[in-house]
């Protein structure tokens, strides 16, 4: 499994740019698949296949119910996106690798020494390109899109630090939730219209 | 019969909100299940034996303090009961009071499934999976604040990405605090172990940066459903990190710990107070009040030597009846003048008297003034500052004078009649079921001002539960 470790982390690089610059949800709910796919892989270093494969499930079932909601309700496309803004969220991509670069190996020796620099670098680049996105985007499926990231880019390092059973199911509902909540905003962003007033009037 | 604490104030709670949220159509039937629900297990948290055997005539129930799940254990012991009863019973008081119209329909059954999450926080061990369990109620909470019928705002987003934020924080610190137990105080992992979970509960306590949240979502969640949260996670978060400080000698004995706590609760009470001076929205003005009461908590905490701890736990009970009536009051109010923007609740007082007294008092309260329920406790707090530091003690009065200023702007535009409109004739508009709770609350904020030592007591108890902490 360790000669997958360098192309699930260039995997995990493409993915991340894809879902920080795009803002087609197919383009992202796919390259959200794929990272999961990565990020198994990557946990593979660390965990027994049977323990590690339940974060890819969780991470594809997430990725499914947002994307089957998404495909049921049709949301109105936004065409709308300029050159300059997908260039803007390029090189601020570009900027957050350079950084993960400089700053995962002193992370490594101050803080993880027991840990892979490919797992680390995996990691720490899901974690800042999900900030990024945080940051520079108020959507709320880029939102969930990047918290969902967030989540997986942690629990790359965390299971390279820790095996736990009841860990590993609390962070499966965490993260089936997140996107409950997300599958929640879509369905509330298009329903709204039909609702006039949910409030009580006893 | 054998049953455990857990089932009874975990897991029975979580199916009855289940429950309640199948018929969250039928607004009678889920506000008594919740309701009832809560005060039941409120009454019996506080009446349990210390022995945990129940007889009932011929039934005889023992009961276990732990549950295990997957080879982890969520205890509920003895000692923590007092708090238990409490966020119950405030739980079912909020229950109770959501029938008034503005109150979100899911708001019951979800504020009833975060009680029994957060309580199974206090008592999961290993305690760090805690972290879980909590971002788990914030997801819940999402509904409740956010409804069908409301476009998703930023507030919303902004909330859920800075409490998800803390979720890996509290894990990695978990993770950090398990190597560094047996390394000398001096050590630099100490030290970064202390700064990650520092980091992990700011974020979760909503401390000054990471409270941008709180206006956000307060200016468009309705004010009971707000009110409730500002008061449930704030609070089970300054519980559960009591649990952190017992368990760890090396950051009981951190030197700079209870000074840098001091100084985080001094800022947030300054940024609380000069925020909410200026504020024209009373629902903004409200959430940044709540900076300013977890600040006072805090800083309660960083004078532990002092006592600190024990005005910690007795801010907790007068802080919930006062998050309760200021939400109560602000949900009948902006119903009735559609706003809450200072200007539209002008002349209110002439109309709505009761309701106007009731909230010119929380807000009072909340501001410390002298007779009130919180006066005994933050007159201490700021005693012991001045005797710290004068520095700390005048600028955490600065603070408190923010929170006087905005109750009095708000005291001058509930009672001037609106400008080119002949002044109304003083009169009563409220309803009897609708001020009558109010009312009820009130009296006993004056009453509980007056005898400061004979309601709420019992909630410091639950210090005995940390036994590191006494």
């Amino acid at each position: 499994m360790s000669a997958l470790s360098i192309p699930a982390f260039i995997l995990i690089v493409i993915t991340a740019m894809v879902i920080l610059i795009f803002r087609d949800w197919r383009i992202n709910a796919i390259a959200l698949a794929v990272q999961y796919l990565a990020a198994f892989l990557l946990i593979t270093l660390s965990w027994p296949i049977g323990m590690a494969v339940v974060k890819l499930i969780v991470g594809w079932m997430a990725t499914a119910a947002i994307s089957i909601t998404l495909l049921r309700q049709n949301p109105p496309e936004d065409s709308s996106e300029s050159v300059s803004s997908l260039l803007f969220r390029g090189l601020a991509g570009l900027l957050v690798i350079l950084t993960i670069f400089i700053l995962a190996p002193t992370l490594r020796e101050t803080l993880f020494p027991n840990l892979e620099t490919v797992i680390l670098q995996g990691g720490l680049m899901l974690i800042g390109m999900a900030l990024m996105q945080l940051g520079t985007n108020s959507d709320p499926l880029m939102t969930i899109f990047s918290l969902l990231s967030l989540l997986s880019g942690f629990e790359v390092i965390h299971a390279g630090l820790e095996t736990s059973t009841l860990l590993t199911g609390l962070l499966a509902i965490v993260n089936l939730g997140l996107a409950l909540v997300g599958v929640y905003f879509i369905i509330k962003t298009t329903e709204r219209e039909g609702l006039t007033d949910q409030e009580e009037h006893p | 019969m054998r049953l455990s604490t857990p089932i009874l104030w975990v897991i029975f709670p979580l199916f009855i909100s289940a429950l309640a949220a199948a018929f969250y159509k039928r607004r009678l039937v889920s506000i008594l299940l919740t309701s009832l629900t809560c005060f039941c297990l409120a009454l019996l948290a506080a009446v349990f034996p210390e022995n945990m055997i129940l007889s009932i005539s011929p039934l005889t129930l023992v009961f276990e303090d732990s549950l295990t799940i997957l080879g982890r254990q969520i205890t509920i012991a003895y000692e923590i009961l007092p708090f238990i009863t409490l966020i119950y019973a405030m739980t079912g008081l909020w229950a109770l009071s959501s029938g008034i119209a503005g109150a979100p329909q899911m708001f019951r059954p979800i504020s009833l499934a975060i009680t029994s999450l957060l309580t199974s926080a206090l008592g999961v061990e290993p305690f760090l999976y805690a972290a879980l369990l909590i971002e788990t109620a914030v997801l819940v909470s999402i509904p409740m604040l956010s409804p069908v019928s409301q476009k998703t705002h930023p507030g919303i987003l902004r909330y859920l990405t800075v409490q998800t934020l803390a979720l890996p924080l509290i894990l990695l610190a978990g993770w950090l605090l398990a190597g560094v137990e047996t390394l000398p105080a001096d050590s630099p992992l100490v030290t970064q172990a202390a700064i990650v979970l520092g980091l992990g509960i700011a974020v979760w306590l909503s401390v000054f940066p990471f409270h941008s949240w709180m206006p956000m979502i307060s200016e468009r969640a309705n004010p009971l459903a707000t009110s409730f949260l500002f008061f449930i996670m704030p609070t089970t978060t300054m519980v559960f990190g009591l649990y952190f400080l017992d368990r760890y000698a090396f950051l009981r004995d951190l030197p700079e710990l209870y000074e840098s706590l001091s100084y985080v609760g001094v800022t947030m009470i300054i940024f609380g107070g000069a925020w909410t001076a200026f504020q024209n929205n009373l629902k903004r003005a409200f959430s940044f009040s709540v900076l300013v009461e977890t600040g006072f908590s805090i800083l309660a905490v960083g004078l532990s030597e002092q006592g600190g701890l024990t005005w910690m736990l007795a801010l907790i009970p007068i802080r919930a009846i006062e998050f309760w009536l200021w939400g109560y009051l602000l949900t009948l109010i902006e119903k009735k003048t559609g706003s809450l923007e200072i200007h539209a609740v002008q002349g209110l007082a002439r109309q709505y008297p009761i309701l106007s007294a009731g909230l010119l008092l929380v807000q009072f309260s909340v501001a410390g003034l002298p007779l009130l329920a919180v006066f005994p406790i933050k007159i201490a707090v700021l005693t012991e500052s001045f005797k710290l530091s004068s520095a700390l003690g005048v600028w955490c009065f600065i603070g408190s004078l923010g929170l006087i200023l905005f109750s009095i702007r708000l005291l001058f535009s509930l009672v001037t009649p609106k400008e080119g409109i002949v002044p109304q004739r003083w009169r009563r508009s409220e309803k009897l079921f609708e001020y009558l709770p109010a009312l009820i609350i009130i009296l006993l904020l004056i009453i509980s001002g007056f005898f400061p030592n004979t309601f709420f007591s019992d909630i410091i108890n639950i210090l005995s539960a940390f036994n590191h902490l006494q």
